[in-house]
């Protein structure tokens, strides 16, 4: 974590689909460069609370706000992987995007180029930049969007469920990315189910319920009170060698 | 040298698949088939309306009235669809197909008070590419340049808010506008193709080529090149066939597009 200063800002944050409320008084601040997950059960409005940070939904009550730029890779289902563009074409829409250079004219610069070519490498897909996207694994598909997303370069990188399909040794890569960069001073705000994999690498742990149930770090959130207002039942919680709480998801036995 | 009217059959062919290719795929990518038939319904209640005003005395060509008809009805659809909004799209699906009976009452309205030109009713219906007129071939032609002018400048638009309207959104991309842009031009090229084949087949001269080029083509590149490739050999053969045999040259083509479909479904 560097400095104090606060790039994501949530008050009072309502928000809601046709009048159905979704999250309710929601209030997070994230700093600069602080790494934190967003858990919580389906429905939870995780999603909710991405969208509206990334400005895509206006909250019905209170006021969220991000100062700087924010990158945003959306969860799974909502991506249509039937449509067979090019793994580098799907990379430089980000940027096309950002720079509004989607009309007409959309070859990229130099350092455009640069920027795809880096995010690619950073997820170990440069190798299939010219496979067409349908033609990927769900896991290679993930690796895309999240590229995808590194690619503009943010301030502020909110990831939906980053890890959903994606293999261990790529999981692990991927962490120790978003740790580094999270070092230089890019906030980090990922939806996860499995916390486990990344806890030694966030600072901060917020548990939605349609309500914020805790907001801090992970021993403190992860309490079987507080997992129990969440999901309904308390998660077993296991400490790892170095002091570390790991929850032990569907790891239950009857 | 080819009788005019075979001349102007080819064009129109060709026209045809230039419309079903470009439209046809963005509508395939988008999952919008459904409002497609939504846009022809319209288009041919439109379309009779023209013909309503025109045995009232005021000239209005026949595929204009089309085309007012299905871009309002491709942009109330879309509208609908909420894309770009993120508010519940449940709905849709049924506010598209009472789209569809509107259409269809108000066509079917609009024929009934059509008085002397039932064989021009007819026509819509089923169209027929050897009675094309030149003015005909002008509005489908300057129509298509226009669809091929709008997919040129906005093709990634297009393909970033079929692929992931979330993201866009995210990155400031204007969903809804680009929505509405894609929708109204798929919507003209609608009433190009039902100009060529009627109504009734409109549908699958649209859809047909460009599902299966997707089934089969691996890139964007190639689902546009094929589709075209592909609708326009069911043209021609529907055209030589029907110059051979008493067949209509729209069903034909549209009955080897579709069964095409399948049998890319099956090869797969
Ligand atoms: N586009 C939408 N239109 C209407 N309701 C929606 C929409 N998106 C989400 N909702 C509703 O808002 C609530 C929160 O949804 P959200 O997607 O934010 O949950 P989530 O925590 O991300 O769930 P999951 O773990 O399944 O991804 C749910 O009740 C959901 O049905
Ligand atoms: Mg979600």
């Amino acid at each position: 974590m560097t400095g104090k200063k606060k790039m994501v800002e949530a008050k009072n944050l309502t928000c809601a689909y046709n009048g159905h409320t979704a999250i309710e008084n929601v209030n997070i601040d994230v700093f600069r460069g602080e790494f934190i997950a967003i858990m919580g059960p389906n429905g939870s409005g995780k999603t909710t609370l991405l969208r509206a940070i990334a400005g895509m939904i206006k909250p019905v009550r209170g006021e969220v706000r991000v100062y700087g730029s924010v990158s945003y890779m959306p969860q799974k289902e909502h991506v249509n992987a039937s449509i067979p563009i090019r793994v580098w074409d799907v990379v430089s829409m980000s940027i096309l995007a950002r720079n509004k250079k989607f009309i007409l004219s959309f070859s990229l610069s130099k350092e455009e180029k640069k920027a795809v070519e880096e995010a690619l490498n950073a997820v170990n897909m440069l190798e299939l930049k010219d496979f067409p996207f349908t033609s990927l694994s769900g896991g290679q598909q993930q690796r895309v969007m999240l590229a995808r997303a590194l690619a503009t370069k943010p301030d502020v990188l909110l990831l939906d469920e980053p890890f959903n399909g994606v293999d261990l040794p790529t999981q692990e890569k991927i962490i120790s990315l978003l740790s580094k960069l999270s070092e230089k001073g890019i906030t980090v705000i990922t939806v996860v189910h499995n916390v486990s994999p990344l806890i030694h690498s966030i600072s901060r742990i917020a548990l939605l319920n349609k309500n914020l149930i805790a907001y801090g770090k992970p021993e403190d959130v992860l309490t079987p009170e507080n997992t129990l207002k969440a999901y309904g039942v308390s998660i077993p919680v296991s400490v790892c060698e170095e002091g570390y709480l790991h929850p032990l998801f569907g790891d239950i036995h009857g | 040298m080819l009788p005019p009217f075979l001349e102007r059959a080819i064009l129109a062919v060709i026209l045809i698949s230039i419309n079903a290719s470009l439209a046809g795929t963005f509508t395939i990518f988008r999952d919008a088939s459904f409002l497609v038939a939504g846009a022809a319904h319209a288009a041919l209640a439109g379309a009779a309306l023209a013909i309503v005003v025109e045995e009232a005395g005021f000239h209005v060509p026949v595929l204009l009235g089309g085309l007012i008809f299905a871009v309002a009805t491709a942009i109330t659809a879309g509208y609908a669809s909420g894309k770009g909004k993120l508010s519940g799209t449940e709905d849709t699906n049924t506010a598209i197909a009472v789209s569809f009976a509107l259409s269809m009452s108000l066509a079917v309205l609009f024929i009934s008070m059509i008085r002397e030109y039932a064989a021009r009713v007819w026509g819509l219906l089923i169209g027929d590419l050897f009675l094309l007129s030149y003015s005909d071939l002008k509005l489908m032609f300057a129509s298509t340049l226009f669809v091929v002018l709008v997919s040129v400048i906005f093709h990634r638009a297009f393909l970033f808010i079929s692929f992931d309207a979330e993201a866009a959104m995210a990155y400031g991309v204007n969903v809804r506008l680009y929505d509405y842009i894609m929708l109204s031009t798929v919507a003209v090229s609608v009433v190009v193709i039902m100009g060529g084949v009627g109504a009734i087949l409109v549908f699958a001269m649209f859809v047909a080529p460009s599902a299966t080029a997707a089934k089969i083509a691996g890139t964007v590149g190639s689902v546009f090149l094929l589709s075209f490739v592909i609708s326009l050999i069911c043209g021609l053969l529907g055209i030589y066939l029907s110059f051979n045999f008493p067949f209509s040259p729209g069903a034909i083509a549209a009955l080897i597009a579709s069964t095409t479909y399948f049998a890319s479904i099956f090869v797969k």
